[in-house]
């Protein structure tokens, strides 16, 4: 086991955290992260307006248009917001100007769509390439405008202000050829060569859309980020670099079926992860907190009754490194198993359709069963999958439990011992 | 003595802020403990930190918050896994310890 360890260590762990930290996806990482807060308060309008029961939703449904308004406003322009966050975040890793990077990538982003024209209402621009299906256009924009910001600022290709005329415009002026050069660029690509950038970048990572939302698309994930945590490193936010967006194209079309009225597509948006899978934190801990709370040794019932309310919201880094889980060979087969099983099973009944898929996006901490009923739109039967889940992995984790907790016995007797030497 | 806590999103680290916080009472230790997220270090940092830890699940950034505290040059240091628990505050006073003296 411990040479397994060793492996890890050697092998996935670098390569993967290489990946996470390489600097476009970091970027990537954290211009997405700011958007969060949006799609989270957004999404509740969708609650509001379609609101689990019959009744109230009966009653809501002259004003759902207008309650949908700021979900429409913020979801529905999340790869526009994500993008200026993205060059923000891509400019500020090369120390060049953050503000400048976001303008520009926003610009270059824009720029792959076309308005149409109405003849009454003017000039109006599609929504549709600017939500969460734009995602990887976003992305891509976002890259293309900061590194010719890059190229241009490390070629000194930049109007130089006087000494004397203040930092703020100096930077704006910087920015200035780069936008010369980026417009255009995308204009003549866009608009009159004809090449749609738009629906070219987005099949292109359809295939990969596709996968996350198969079965192995899902337990990919899971196994590695359990990998991860087994080795003691943040496998949501190592893996979640690379595949949010991904997740949030799934969670958009959904969200997208939901506000139409029509059936959700996709099992496998975030909160899929989050409340079916990682139930009290990565590897499902919730199970082993609870055999905790009523352990025979002293050590382990305190780390239960320490762990249980972090446990509750999701956040298990204490029962990682504390019991620990982390390199704990006794521990680590349910650690492992637990969230296969579990997220199996899930995807499983939601094909069957037993439980609405998950399209809503609610904060990670609250409980699993709350989480879960939010995050289906109002779904009892979310909240039966989760303590079945729940039951699964705690049934799953009592013999190593009981193994590790007669090794925690024998080391508490010895350490006694040893005292009254 | 200010001491800063960085883990993922600042919450796993709060938990562990208090484990510090009862220990340093108990020792009579005067210790100003604070939890943030990644992505707040670089801002934080300006105010005047003593030590940055760094919680055990990030420690493949190290590199990263060591050159963004390398300007204001506080002292960084990752926490022993063993210490980052509601049980660990001992073991993280005697690693800040070791740091600043």
């Amino acid at each position: 086991m411990d040479k397994f360890f060793q492996l890890l260590d050697r092998y996935l762990i670098p390569v993967m955290t290489r990946m996470s930290e390489q600097r476009h996806l970091r970027a990537v990482r954290d211009g997405i992260i700011s958007t969060i807060p949006l799609i989270i308060v957004g999404s509740f309008f969708l609650i509001i307006a379609f609101p689990p029961i019959p009744a109230l939703a009966e009653a809501v449904k002259p004003y759902a248009g207008k309650i949908l308004l700021p979900f429409r406003l913020t979801m529905g322009l999340m790869a526009l917001y994500a993008c200026h966050s993205i060059g923000y975040y891509l400019a500020r890793s090369y120390k060049l100007d953050g503000v400048s990077g976001g303008v520009l990538a926003m610009a270059a982003f824009l720029l792959t769509s076309v308005p149409l024209t109405f003849e009454d209402k003017g000039l109006a621009l599609s929504m549709e390439g600017l939500g969460g299906g734009g995602m990887f256009v976003a992305i891509v924009m976002a890259i293309f405008a900061v590194e010719v910001l890059r190229f241009t600022k490390e070629r000194k290709l930049i109007i130089k202000m006087p000494e004397g005329v203040p930092d703020s415009v100096a930077r704006s002026f910087e920015a200035l050829i780069p936008a010369a050069v980026i417009i255009p660029a995308v204009w003549v690509l866009r608009d009159v060569v004809g090449f749609d950038i738009q629906r070219f970048v987005t099949e292109l990572f359809q295939p990969l859309v596709m996968a996350g939302n198969t079965l192995g698309g899902i337990l990919a994930p899971v196994i590695i980020i359990t990998l991860l945590w087994a080795t003691g490193i943040h496998g949501d936010s190592v893996v979640g670099t690379v595949a949010r967006p991904v997740w949030l194209v799934l969670l958009d079309q959904n969200i997208a079926a939901a506000a139409a009225g029509q059936p959700i597509p996709n099992i496998a948006p975030e909160p899929f992860f989050q409340w079916f899978v990682w139930i009290g934190g990565s590897g499902a801990t919730i199970g082993l907190v609870l055999l905790m709370l009523r352990s025979k040794s002293p050590y382990l019932r305190s780390m239960g009754r320490a762990t249980f309310l972090p446990g509750v919201c999701n956040i298990n880094e204490p029962v990682i490194f504390g019991v620990p889980v982390m390199l704990n060979p006794l521990l680590f087969v349910p650690f492992l198993l637990g969230p296969v099983l579990i997220a199996t099973l899930t995807y499983f009944t939601m094909q069957l359709g037993l439980v609405t898929k998950p399209y809503i996006l609610v904060p990670w901490t609250l409980p699993a069963p709350i989480g879960a009923y939010l995050a289906t739109g109002g779904d009892w039967r979310a909240i039966v999958l989760v303590i079945v889940n729940i039951i699964i992995v705690t049934v799953l984790y009592y013999p190593f439990f009981q193994a590790y907790e007669r090794k925690m016995l024998r080391e508490e007797a010895g350490a006694i011992q040893e005292e009254t030497k | 003595m200010n001491v800063l806590l960085v883990c993922s999103g600042g919450m796993s680290s709060a938990i562990v802020v208090k484990a510090i916080q009862s220990e340093a009472g108990k020792k009579g230790l005067a210790m100003n403990v604070k939890s943030i997220g990644a992505g707040e270090l670089r801002e934080q940092l300006k105010t005047g930190w003593d030590v940055v830890l760094v919680a055990p699940q990030v420690r493949h950034r190290l590199a990263e918050f060591q050159e963004a505290a390398a300007e204001s040059g506080v002292p960084v240091a990752l926490i022993p896994p063993q210490g980052y628990s509601p049980l660990g505050g001992a073991v993280v006073i005697a690693e800040i310890q070791k740091i600043v003296k």
